[in-house]
């Protein structure tokens, strides 16, 4: 199920708070976690017990860990829990590009598997791996099984992130308040969310598209893809990120922040702290740090930032491109440490520029079906390969996305939000965008409303009569 | 005021949930024309399958309460807010709802001049003279000036014309301007096409009577557009056109075997009031002239622009025989129609060449 859906938002988001609010608060994580299963199941019924088992393996573990800490068995225990979760991993998302490559190189045909990729996987696999490695590190153990299933399982992050880490909500799953000021900021975070998803996001995501359909490609359509893209992903996932946290606020959950306007770095080093905050800062701490992190000789460091960057692109989905563009991250990040960051400090448009342009290249490496379209893209946005500067479709395009496109650029800089705080430091500015800012949502919310279900606008193909 | 927040945020989620839950639901789609979802059935084998979640996601925005509101809503948002320049393809100018009809698809043109052309190797002999003649849509009138996307339509005329070159191609473009087509529809308005009929009827070899008479029907007619724009537009006023021969015709449905009338004003009630022309989507319709001053044969092949044309030709021929291949496979021809000496016209919009996925 979808945040952005008719189903979610009329049916089982008014439902799960119905019942949550009603029930007792010993009772709050098990509503939690059955419609969070529900949610899960929503998409994939075949994979809840995937999750399940998952979940009972990760209890399990997490139990034996705890109680052989310090000794030679946690170790074990802990790494054979991370093996279990990662093979699951594999098996789902790796499996057939290792097959596809290897075939590739030996010229054998060995079948792929085929297997649908379970939602969110990725994500709560991660969770799996902290939770036990947290208690590796002397994290208690949950003792209750619904605590640590509804961790694992919560509905507002299972699918999307942000990685909530168990040390993070520990004692949150156990000990948590409501408040109204809380589920206010809550439902502000997540209507906004919703907007972001639903009116920038999806309509830019529209307009690649219609890049990728066309015909008709110029240097002009391919910077305004890149550009739309660019922004697409970010207000998509941060949506999603928003979502997650505010409707985390209602059902009194205070998780971390997971973006922070990316696209107001100086620098690609601090693009990667505002950008998926939560994988960011989990591979350092569960895979860049025990590989000796910056406290080693500068190659082993160098070689870990590759490591690290290689499985970064590699969560990301299981292509080449995904790979390239970690690494493409990783050398960046390399260049950066060796030399180029002192400069970057020196002229504040330059390293503005330079971090839109490169975050703007990996992402079309990103989006790209294979290297092939990746290279071709690139090779657009310069004109190589007798690409017209102008094509009447590029024009169209971007005079009907203008108003969208600046807005999203607005919308990227934290501008809006100094504006707030500047209206609000003043009494009388206060109160008045606290009087209006129900009604903005209850607008908001509406006209969200209006685009998920035009969604649906399907005319009958033979409407021509 | 955070109270207010959650209280409106509760209440909100609390009326879409009833509402949703338990107002009526809607079953048919009069803007789109098509039946709308309805509720899937509960059983195990649904949902472990996920039909049924996908089945209820569809259903669930198919019977949103207020539906067609929220359409409007987010067309004016479109529209007025973020200033998109068309909305699901659709846009307004000069008070005319047209489609953005782009690019050009030669890969439904190659489809198209290929069923045309198993018509003709499979039912066509020298003694049949054939035509060709392309209707262009709406937006040739009006992108240009309102700066939307257009095709290039003398190439599409030119290519047509080259691909069919088993055909005698005639051209009415430069007869039609926007005024022809009705502000809310797809279709050229009859009243205003007398000239295109005469035109065809002379490069045919045929004369028409001039004898007409133009009706105008007083229920407001809001064509298949208005329903996508969903935004709140004027509606048009159908007319209708009669005259000596268009009267003494009898007109016969071929598809349901029952003889019909030229203008069916039941049609007009009802959800597409442009099929009161030969009451609409048929496969097969003979209209014969009884008055007919020579035995002169007209086979159309045409689309539901040919359905307000045909009225108009018919003083010029003592029969003419409308096909529309996207109800009828073209192979089964033979068994309805006799086309020894028959002139052939193939009469199509661009609308349905560059989308001719539909015809068989």
């Amino acid at each position: 199920m979808l945040f952005s859906s008719i189903t979610f938002l009329y049916y089982f988001l008014p439902l799960t708070i119905a019942f949550y609010f009603l029930s007792p608060k010993r009772l709050k994580n098990m509503v939690l976690l059955l419609s969070s299963l529900i949610f899960y199941a929503w998409g994939e019924p075949k994979y809840v017990f995937l999750m399940a088992s998952l979940i009972v393996l990760g209890y399990g573990f997490g139990r034996l860990v705890e109680t052989y800490r310090g000794k030679k068995t946690g170790q074990v225990f802990c790494i054979l829990s991370i093996m279990i979760s990662l093979s699951f991993l594999v098996y789902f998302k790796y499996a057939d590009f290792f097959i596809t490559n290897f075939n590739a190189i030996t010229g054998l045909g060995i079948p792929l598997l085929k297997v649908v990729l379970p939602i969110g996987i990725s994500f709560y696999t991660f969770q799996m791996i902290s939770y036990i490695v947290d208690i590796y590190r002397g994290e208690e153990a949950q003792k209750n099984i619904i605590n640590m299933a509804a961790y694992i399982a919560m509905f507002p992050q299972l699918i999307a992130g942000p990685i909530v880490r168990y040390s993070d909500i520990a004692k949150q799953l156990e000990e948590r308040k409501h408040s109204w000021d809380r589920a206010a900021e809550g439902i502000r975070r997540f209507v906004i969310g919703l907007a972001k998803k639903v009116l920038l996001a999806n309509q830019l995501g529209e307009l690649c598209n219609v890049f990728r359909g066309s015909d008709e490609k110029s240097v002009l359509f391919y910077w305004l893809y890149a550009l739309a893209f660019g922004l697409h992903i970010y207000f998509d996932f941060s949506g999603y990120s928003d979502m997650a946290i505010g409707l985390g606020k209602i059902f009194g959950f205070q998780f971390l922040e997971n973006f922070n306007y990316p696209y107001i770095s100086a620098s690609i080093t601090e693009f990667w702290r505002r950008w998926h905050i939560s994988l960011g800062s989990w591979f350092r701490d569960y895979v860049y740090i025990p590989l000796g992190g910056n406290r080693v000789k500068k190659g082993r460091q160098f070689f870990n930032i590759l490591v690290v960057w290689m499985l970064t692109g590699f969560w990301h989905g299981a292509a080449w491109n995904f790979i390239v563009w970690g690494l493409f991250f990783a050398v960046l990040l390399m260049i950066e440490k060796v030399w180029l960051l002192k400069y970057l400090k020196e002229s504040k448009i330059f390293s503005h520029l330079y971090v839109l342009f490169f975050a703007m290249i990996s992402f079309i490496i990103f989006n790209a079906q294979d290297m092939g379209q990746a290279f071709s893209d690139i090779k657009g946005l310069f004109g190589i390969g007798g690409v017209p500067l102008v094509s009447a479709q590029a024009l169209y395009y971007l005079y009907s996305f203008f108003v969208i496109i600046v807005v999203a650029m607005v919308g990227a800089t934290p501008a809006i939000q100094n504006i707030i705080k500047k209206v609000s430091c003043k009494s009388v500015g206060e109160k008045i965008l606290n009087r209006i800012e129900p009604f903005v949502l209850l607008v908001l919310l509406l006209v969200i409303t209006a685009y998920l279900v035009d969604g649906s606008f399907n005319p009958f193909l033979y409407f021509r009569f | 005021m955070k109270k207010i927040t959650c209280i409106l945020f509760a209440v909100f989620l609390a009326a879409g949930f009833l509402l949703c839950v338990f107002l009526p639901k809607a079953q048919y789609s009069d803007s789109e024309r098509r039946k709308l979802a309805s509720m899937p059935t509960l059983q195990a084998q649904n949902i472990w399958s996920g039909r049924f979640m996908t089945d209820f996601e569809t259903y669930a925005v198919d019977t949103f309460p207020f539906r067609t509101s929220f359409r409007t809503l987010k067309a004016v948002t479109a529209n007025h807010v973020f200033f998109k320049r068309d909305n699901n393809g659709i846009y307004v100018s000069d008070g005319f709802i047209s489609a953005v009809e782009y690019p050009l698809n030669e890969d439904s043109l190659n489809r198209a001049v290929k069923r045309f052309q198993y018509i003709y190797e499979k039912y066509l002999t020298k003694n049949n003279k054939v035509y060709l003649s392309v209707i262009p849509d709406k937006n040739c009138f009006l992108a240009k000036d309102s700066r939307h996307l257009s095709m290039d339509y003398k190439k599409f005329e030119q290519q047509m014309k080259q691909k069919m070159d088993f055909a005698q191609y005639i051209s009415i473009a430069e007869l039609l301007e926007k005024d022809d087509y009705y502000k809310t529809d797809t279709h050229w308005r009859q009243e205003r096409i007398i000239d295109v009929a005469e035109r065809l009827a002379q490069k045919m070899g045929t004369a028409l009577s001039s004898d007409y008479k133009i009706h105008t029907l007083t229920q407001d007619f809001y064509g298949v557009y208005y329903g996508q724009a969903a935004l709140p537009l004027e509606p048009d006023s159908l007319q209708y056109v009669t005259g000596d021969a268009i009267d003494t015709c009898y007109v016969y449905d071929g598809q349901n075997n029952k003889e019909i009338t030229m203008y069916d004003m039941e049609k007009v009630a009802g959800r597409d009031p442009y099929e009161m022309f030969l009451s609409g989507s048929l496969s097969l319709v003979t209209l014969n002239n009884p008055k007919a001053q020579e035995d002169k044969k007209l086979i159309l092949f045409r689309d539901s622009f040919g359905s307000s044309i045909a009225p108009l030709l018919i003083s010029g021929y003592s029969q003419i025989t409308l096909v529309d291949i996207r109800y009828i496979q073209p192979n089964y021809l033979a068994q309805f129609i006799n086309f020894d000496n028959c002139d052939v016209l193939f009469l199509y919009s661009t609308l349905v060449l560059n989308n001719s996925e539909t015809l068989k």
